[in-house]
């Protein structure tokens, strides 16, 4: 018997696997158009379970088992059904234990053993339909109701949900754990089960929606303020073009100002700096260093300047007078350029009777030729006289110059 | 360096409005136990008071006592805030409806000025409504593209502390408590002119089905 359970079960499974873009179309569509399929396809799938005809007219859909797996595993959140039939559930647990009990009482074990794991299946689906159940609440919650776009929607979906942790609240009373606790009797498996393991689902699935049920009104409430504001708004547009030449009363000009219109100035204005503290120095420096390139940011449009008539009459000349000291040393050079003879500077000096210091002088003249163009020093020499010093040679003193013609 | 205490005073000062979003330092201070207390005579020092608005999520500075001077100052504020509400509206509302959550702009909101960008262009009934907002003198916007419109809108909004943007170089925008603080000016004006703008709104919606 197992044997043709497991065969059938793997043909199942296969036909899911080598169909499955067809049935995630149909779970995404909610329908397969027989048209883009082979028939042969799609009643070996009906055939199988996974599709059916709701009508004779109407397409093809998923079994909702089908659907129900594939919500559950893909944590989709369009999945809004939430199954709260926990009463029929805990019936059909409790006539599943005294089956086993009898089963036990008669000693078939065999029989006990299949009630036991039935029981077991049972009990665990009753807390994954609870836990699966919180899932589906929080995940709406925590979206804020995205799969629906108007506030108005939203509203209506929070008040579904409401409704449906209301339920759930409802049918967690029939949880009789005295009762259960005592249908279990000494049975350790049994109590284990019915008792321990329930119990845990059970007040963990009443904190949660309880949560629920808080962040829902929660919920509820913003979404109501934000009905309100669209109102508001809209309202005051609709006043405005009803009324165009509506104005609010001069409320500061009454006694006492409402707060929100009592709003005061900006009183602080940037502080100016203080270039006597020293502390400071270091950042008004850079502040300086990059100002350069600020200023040629912020120049001020020049002003234009209205043109003016030129006068064009004659300026005075100026005349620049020359050092003396230099006057006497041109002089010296055409001394030498007109006599044609060579000269010493200090015979010039002693022979014109300059007044100027002998060495300054000679320094003037030296400097004097060598200040000269390269074409027209190439006229004169200039020969120095002098001595080296007794004791450290490559010390020449000058005494004298002469200038000579070449 | 400045204490935490002396940078919250002078942003008051400043005239700005201190929420979560724009300036969430100051806010966790001034929220703090006792620190608003600690504030307040240096405030009351310049005739000034620490007032919030929006249940006490925003923050801002408001006169003491209000003599001449101070009513004028007021008095040309609310002519100036008045004048702007029309376009303000407009332009939340707007956001609004671009925006497919159907969500009002609230405090923290984040708006995604390409996002936005997109549906406007794609809608010829918000282009136009964008033409017309951007064209109000409070944004004043000259462009003829609706990029370079709703970008000086956005810009004029940042500069009034309407919307902030916390990355530079990104174009998304945070709404900060001064939108609440334009929510409650219009429930204001609401309550005190006795107009029942939600009753009009919903009075509107249900001609608008009948028909």
């Amino acid at each position: 018997m197992s044997q043709v359970l497991l065969q059938a079960g793997s043909r199942l499974l296969n036909a899911l696997g080598r169909h499955s873009d067809l049935i995630m179309q149909a779970y995404i569509n909610g329908s397969v158009s027989a048209r883009e399929y082979s028939p042969k396809v799609l009643e070996q799938l009906v055939q199988l379970g996974v599709l059916w005809r709701p009508e004779a007219q109407s397409d093809l859909r998923l079994k909702s088992a089908v659907r129900t797996l594939l919500e559950g595993s893909l944590q989709d959140e369009r999945n809004r059904n939430i199954n709260t039939n926990i009463g029929a559930a805990i019936a059909s647990l409790k006539t599943l234990t005294e089956h086993y009990k009898e089963a036990l009482q008669h000693q078939r074990y065999n029989d006990a053993t299949a009630y036991m794991s039935d029981l077991t299946e049972h009990t665990y689906q009753l807390s994954e339909t609870l836990s699966n159940s919180v899932r589906v609440m929080f995940s709406r919650i925590n979206n804020e109701f995205g799969y629906v776009s108007s506030v108005e929607a939203k509203i209506r979906e929070n008040e579904l949900a409401q409704e449906q942790v209301t339920d759930l609240l409802g049918q967690l009373e029939c949880f009789r754990f005295d009762e259960l606790s005592e249908l279990a009797g000494s049975n350790r498996e049994l109590r284990h089960l019915l008792v321990v393991s329930l119990q845990q689902r059970f007040s963990l699935a009443a904190q949660e929606l309880s949560v629920v049920q808080a962040r829902l009104l929660d919920l509820l409430g913003r979404f109501r303020e934000f009905r309100g504001r669209t109102r508001l708004l809209k309202g005051f547009l609709l006043h405005m073009e009803q009324h165009p030449d509506f104005t609010p009363g001069n409320y500061p000009n009454l006694t006492q100002v409402p707060v929100l219109f009592n709003q005061s100035r900006s009183v602080i204005k940037p502080a100016a700096s203080n270039v006597n503290n020293v502390e400071h120095e270091a950042d008004y420096h850079a502040i300086v260093g990059a100002l350069n390139y600020v200023h040629k940011q912020h120049k001020a449009p020049e002003e234009q300047v209205e043109s003016q008539e030129i006068n064009v009459t004659e300026q005075a000349s100026v005349t620049l007078e020359k050092d003396p000291l230099h006057q006497a040393v041109e002089a010296y050079f055409v001394d030498v350029i007109d006599s044609g003879q060579a000269k010493t500077a200090l015979e010039y000096y002693h022979e014109h009777e300059l007044s100027f210091d002998p060495e300054v002088w000679i320094y003037q003249v030296i400097g004097g030729y060598q200040g000269l163009d390269d074409e027209d020093k190439q006229y004169f020499a200039l020969d120095a006289q002098g001595k080296n010093d007794t004791r450290f040679t490559g010390n020449f003193y000058i005494n004298d110059v002469t200038l000579g013609l070449r | 360096m400045m204490t935490e205490q002396g940078q919250v005073l002078s942003a008051l000062l400043e005239g700005k409005f201190i929420c979560q979003v724009s300036d969430e330092m100051s806010w966790r201070f001034l929220k703090a136990n006792g620190n608003a207390a600690q504030l307040e005579p240096h405030l009351n020092l310049l005739n000034r008071t620490l007032s919030t608005t929006a249940e006490g999520d925003v923050f801002f500075a408001s006169y003491l006592t209000i003599g001449e001077a101070e009513r004028k100052i007021l008095i040309q504020q609310f002519q100036e805030t008045t004048s702007y509400l029309v376009p303000l509206v407009e332009w939340l509302l707007l956001v609004q409806q671009a925006n497919e959550s159907d969500m009002p702009v609230t405090m923290g909101n984040a708006i995604r000025l390409n996002e936005l960008l997109t549906t406007i262009e794609d809608t010829p009934a918000y282009t136009e409504q964008l033409e017309k907002i951007s064209r109000y003198k409070i944004f004043g916007s000259a462009s003829v593209s609706a990029d370079g419109q709703l970008k000086q809108v956005f810009k004029r909004l940042c500069d009034l502390g309407y919307l902030i943007k916390p990355n530079p170089d990104k174009q998304i925008y945070l709404a900060t408590g001064r939108v609440e603080h334009l929510y409650e000016m219009i429930r204001f004006i609401d309550e005190t002119e006795a107009l029942s703008l939600a009753e009009q709104a919903d009075a509107a919606i249900q001609q608008g089905s009948l028909i």
